[in-house]
């Protein structure tokens, strides 16, 4: 009896379901794209407005509303003595996510081990569930601890200030990244096979031996994408960072308990002033700010990808 | 002849119930200064017990006050600021002074907390430039003979609001009046570009101040008056600013009236101007109008007339001009003149 081929199989069927999905992976492209090209256009006036100084001033400064006249670049204008500088701001986003993953990635990579590896098998479930829990806290709550818990905290250190700075929103952001960071590499051993850890105790390694020398060097593609992505999402954390950075406008700090602030943050707190520019460019010199951070974690993410593909080729051996 | 009467008394009635009924279940939206929102939410508590209109307020800042006055989420933009020519241009809007309020200078310095420093316009601008970094500095130690030795040497945490404000329009004006270098400077606006100072910090609203000053010691911050009872409680010293004729004043309502007083009569028709740093051997230096930004023109006819009537009623002296709600945020009343003008822009939403 020849077997009719069943619904799903028909050729029909086939290019109807190809079509489909091959739609929604573009739509999701296409969004992307799009939000960068809209924001590229409205930021237009700013980029020219702005120039090079950009990536180079650190002060911000909107112009004297109250004024008379304007000051005008590159055929753009804005309210007198208004200039746009972000350095400060880009400074504070990578300064704030690099420490932060200094901090978290060590942190990590040992707790996922030994939630695999150490943890008793009963209370690993509970452990698992803890940090999956932790992981979906939304960050305004990390930011109201880290303002009524945290800041207190640092500033009883001397020469702290206000406790509102680079090191308030430095453990916050590692405290917020460590979840996803420990859920994705304890995934990626998992995933691995456990007899590359079974089989170095059986040549008679220690345990810390078997993690840093076996485990760590076949998982390594994974744990680099992983950091990667937490980096990412460490970039465009907006608002607990917002709530304990101090909000610095025209200075870098210059140890850690002064205030910073990053690209995500001060898009939140200028926003509003930026509204009473009536010449628009403050508004639009956001949107640049905001293209820039788009770029940056866009970036982060490509090479997470390409660190991530290879990785799998690697360990398929 | 019974029907007749009864259809007539319902007709009359009807007419009658209508104007009201125009306003009884409209909506208002008020959002914006801080420094007004105690008194907005006094008024607004009584007022919606005897109207049939919903009002709701909010505290953002003076800043997206304007600005949402102009896009038209919100009906009255609370703001502490008047509105720049610039911003004129974009949309005339009314700027209707409600009140006149004050901004005190609060500081956290252990042991002189109940005293009241003397500062002046060109100090506090050297402490916001960074130029004067410690609170023993030179030049508060002159304008402080009595407690010269008791200044602490310890950084200044200069405060500053990080949103748009309207309370930092008036702090900048009075430092830009006082100060020719801080006028070329930083100058003023409800938004500055703060010079670069170490240890300086970034609070949100007039609460956000208060917090961020109390929890900070040996920090310096500018606060409205309606927070005065907070910052008292919280156990911050307020300070005696030099006024234009050369004395120092505090925030009673006897200096705050000087100053209005001395500059109230300037008041152009549409009543956008600034009273601070008045002349006046009493005057405050740092007072001005509390304005609602309106927009001119309400589309909606029950959302206008509660507009015009709430506003009307808020700067009546049986209504809103009370005692009673002016004196626990510690602002004066619009002085006769001055409400003439007010009602005089009411009239004109149309």
């Amino acid at each position: 009896m020849i077997q009719r081929p069943s619904r799903l199989q028909r050729p029909n069927a086939q290019i109807a379901l190809g079509g489909l999905t091959g739609i929604a992976a573009l739509t999701s492209v296409l969004i992307i794209v799009l939000m960068l090209v809209f924001l590229a256009i409205y930021a237009y006036p700013a980029i020219r407005f702005n120039g090079l100084g950009f990536f180079s001033g650190t002060i911000w400064n909107i112009g004297n509303q109250y004024g008379s006249g304007s000051v005008t670049r590159n055929g753009f204008s804005a309210e007198p003595g208004a200039v746009f500088g972000a350095v400060v701001f880009i400074f504070g986003s990578v300064a704030t996510s690099s420490l932060a993953m200094i901090i978290a990635v060590p942190f990590s990579i040992m707790v996922a081990m030994a939630l695999v590896y150490r943890v008793h098998p009963r209370i690993r479930p509970i452990a698992n569930a803890l940090v999956e829990l932790m992981a979906g806290v939304p960050s305004v709550v990390y930011g109201l601890w880290g303002m009524v818990v945290l800041v207190p905290l640092i500033a009883r250190l001397p020469g702290a200030g206000s406790g509102n700075g680079l090191l308030a929103a430095t453990i916050i952001l590692a405290l917020m990244v460590t979840p996803i960071m420990v859920a994705t590499i304890r995934d990626v051993v998992l995933a691995q096979s456990a007899t590359i850890f079974e089989a170095s105790m059986a040549l008679g390694g220690t345990s810390w031996q078997a993690v840093t020398r076996a485990v760590l060097p076949s998982v390594r593609g994974g744990v680099v994408a992983s950091v990667l992505l937490a980096f990412g999402r460490a970039l465009g954390e907006t608002m607990a960072v917002l709530m304990v950075c101090g909000s610095a406008i025209n200075s870098l700090p210059q140890n850690i308990y002064q205030p910073v602030n990053t690209i995500a943050a001060v898009i939140v707190s200028q926003l509003e002033s930026a509204l009473t520019d009536s010449s628009g460019m403050a508004q639009r010199s956001l949107a640049e700010l905001a293209v820039v951070l788009f770029l940056i974690t866009l970036a982060v993410n490509i090479i997470a990808r390409v660190a991530l593909h290879g990785a799998d080729r690697s360990e398929g051996q | 002849m019974r029907k007749l009467s009864i259809t007539a008394l319902a007709l009359g009635a009807a007419l009658l119930c209508t104007p009201l009924a125009q306003a009884a279940n409209a909506r208002l939206l008020e959002t914006g200064s801080s420094l007004l929102y105690p008194l907005m939410n006094l008024w607004v508590a009584d007022y919606q017990k005897g109207h049939g209109v919903q009002i709701t307020t909010q505290s953002t800042g003076s800043g997206t006050g304007i600005s949402q006055a102009i896009s038209g989420v919100a009906q009255i933009g609370a703001s502490d600021a008047y509105m720049s020519d610039g911003q004129m241009k974009g949309t005339p809007m009314l700027n209707i002074p409600l009140a006149i309020s004050a901004q005190q200078i609060n500081y956290n310095l252990p042991g002189l907390n109940n005293t009241h420093l003397h500062l002046s316009g060109p100090v506090i601008a050297g402490i916001y430039s960074g130029q004067i970094k410690f609170w023993d500095d030179a030049k508060i130690k002159a304008l402080n003979k009595n407690f010269a030795s008791k200044l602490p040497h310890h950084e200044i945490v200069a405060v500053h609001r990080s949103d748009g404000s309207g309370d930092t329009f008036i702090f900048s004006q009075y430092l830009s009046f006082s100060t020719p270098s801080w006028k070329n400077g930083p100058g003023y606006g409800t938004t500055i570009s703060w010079p670069s100072v170490s240890n300086a910090v970034g609070a949100n609203g007039n609460p956000g101040m208060v917090q961020t000053c109390q929890s900070t010691k040996y920090c310096i911050a500018y606060i409205g008056v309606s927070f005065l009872n907070e910052t008292n409680k919280a156990g911050l010293g307020y300070a005696a600013l030099l006024n234009r004729s050369g004395n120092f004043v505090l925030p009673t309502a006897a200096t705050i009236s000087a100053a209005a007083k001395a500059l109230g009569s300037k008041t152009p028709r549409d009543e956008r101007i600034s009273l601070v740093f008045a002349p006046g051997a009493q005057s405050y230096p740092i007072i001005n109008y509390e304005y609602a930004i309106v927009n001119p023109k309400q589309a909606d006819p029950s959302t206008r007339a509660a507009l015009k009537e709430f506003l009307s009623w808020t700067v009546d002296a049986k209504g809103g001009q009370q005692e009673r709600f002016l004196s626990s945020v510690h602002f004066l009343p619009l002085p006769a003149a001055i409400v003439k003008l007010s009602k005089a822009q009411i009239d004109k939403i149309e």
